[in-house]
C-alpha cells in the first residue's frame, strides 16, 4: 500500500530550520544593544510568543464562528487546539517579558495596561480550558466553547492596542513610543532582520504544534466513540 | 564611557524559559499520542474479544 505523504512532517522540519537559524541569528547575528545590554536579546522571541499567542486566539474565534455555522465537530477541535497552543505562547511572552523587566524597569512586575491587559487575556482562555471540563455533552461543550472563544476574542484586540490607548511604559515596536515607554530603543537593520525572521519562525513553529494537537483532538474523539459504542 | 549594562544572566533565564516551556508542551503532546496509541490497541483487542 502506498503510504499517504506527510506533510506535517514536512512542516515540522521547516519549523525546526526556522527555529534553528532564528536562534542563531538572535545570538551571533544580532548587535548587541548599546544600554540594555544582553538582555535585549529576549525581546525578538518575547515579542514573536505574544504575536503567536494572539494569532492562535483569533484562530480560535475564527472557529468558533465557523462551528456556530456549520456544527461540524471539527472546528471545535480546531478551536481546542488553538487555545492550548495559544496559551503556551503567551505564557512564555508574560514570563519573558518579567525577566527582561526585572534590569530594565527594575522590577519583575508592574500593573501597566499592556502586563494587565496580557495577563487578563491569558486568564479568559485559561478559563475556557477548565469550563470546557465541566461540561459532559459533547455538542454543548462544543457550542460553550464556539461562543466562549468568540466573547474571550475581545481581549485580544483589547491587549493589543493597549499600549496606543492607555499611559503606559511598555515599550511600542511599531508606531510612536509614549514619553514614559522605558527600554525602547532603534531598531539597526540586522535587528530587524533577526526580529522578521524571528516572527516567521514562530508562526510556522505554532502552525507546526496547532496542526499536532488538532491531529490530537481527532483521534481522542475516534477513541471516545469507539468507546461509547463499546459501552451499548 | 559606560558600556551596556551587564544583563547576560538575565538573557540567559529567558532563554531556558522559551526552549524549557516549548520543551514540556512538545513532550505533553508527545505523552499524550503514546496514550492515546495504548487506548487505540486496547479497545482494538476489546471489540474483538466482544466479536469473537
Amino acid at each position: 500500500m502506498k503510504k499517504k505523504f506527510d506533510w506535517l512532517l514536512v512542516l515540522d522540519i521547516v519549523a525546526g530550520v526556522g527555529m534553528v537559524v532564528a536562534t542563531g541569528l538572535v545570538f551571533f547575528y544580532a548587535p548587541m544593544e548599546a544600554t540594555m545590554g544582553n538582555v535585549q536579546r529576549v525581546f525578538y522571541f518575547h515579542v514573536a510568543n505574544a504575536w503567536v499567542g494572539m494569532l492562535a486566539f483569533t484562530l480560535a474565534m475564527i472557529s468558533g464562528i465557523i462551528y456556530l455555522r456549520n456544527k461540524r465537530p471539527v472546528w471545535d477541535i480546531v478551536g481546542l487546539a488553538s487555545v492550548e497552543v495559544g496559551m503556551v505562547f503567551m505564557l512564555i511572552a508574560i514570563v519573558t517579558g518579567s525577566i527582561w523587566a526585572r534590569p530594565i524597569w527594575n522590577t519583575w512586575w508592574t500593573w501597566d495596561p499592556r502586563l494587565t491587559t496580557t495577563t487578563i487575556m491569558e486568564l479568559v482562555f485559561a478559563s475556557y480550558l477548565l469550563l470546557r471540563q465541566g461540561i459532559e455533552e459533547p455538542e454543548r461543550r462544543a457550542r460553550f466553547g464556539a461562543v466562549y472563544a468568540i466573547i474571550g476574542f475581545l481581549s485580544v484586540p483589547l491587549t493589543f492596542f493597549s499600549i496606543r490607548i492607555f499611559r503606559t511604559i511598555h515599550p511600542v515596536v511599531v508606531g510612536a513610543n509614549e514619553a514614559g515607554a522605558q527600554g525602547a530603543f532603534d531598531m539597526t537593520p540586522k535587528m530587524g532582520l533577526t526580529f522578521a525572521v524571528s516572527l516567521i519562525a514562530f508562526t510556522i513553529l505554532f502552525a507546526a504544534l496547532t496542526w499536532h494537537r488538532i491531529r490530537l483532538g481527532k483521534r481522542a474523539a475516534a477513541v471516545e466513540e469507539q468507546k461509547m459504542r463499546l459501552a451499548q | 564611557m559606560e558600556g551596556p549594562a551587564e544583563t547576560t544572566v538575565y538573557m540567559i533565564a529567558g532563554y531556558a524559559v522559551i526552549f524549557g516551556v516549548l520543551f514540556l508542551y512538545i513532550t505533553s503532546l508527545w505523552v499524550r499520542h503514546v496514550n492515546l496509541s495504548r487506548d487505540e490497541a486496547t479497545l482494538r483487542d476489546l471489540e474483538r474479544d466482544d466479536q469473537s
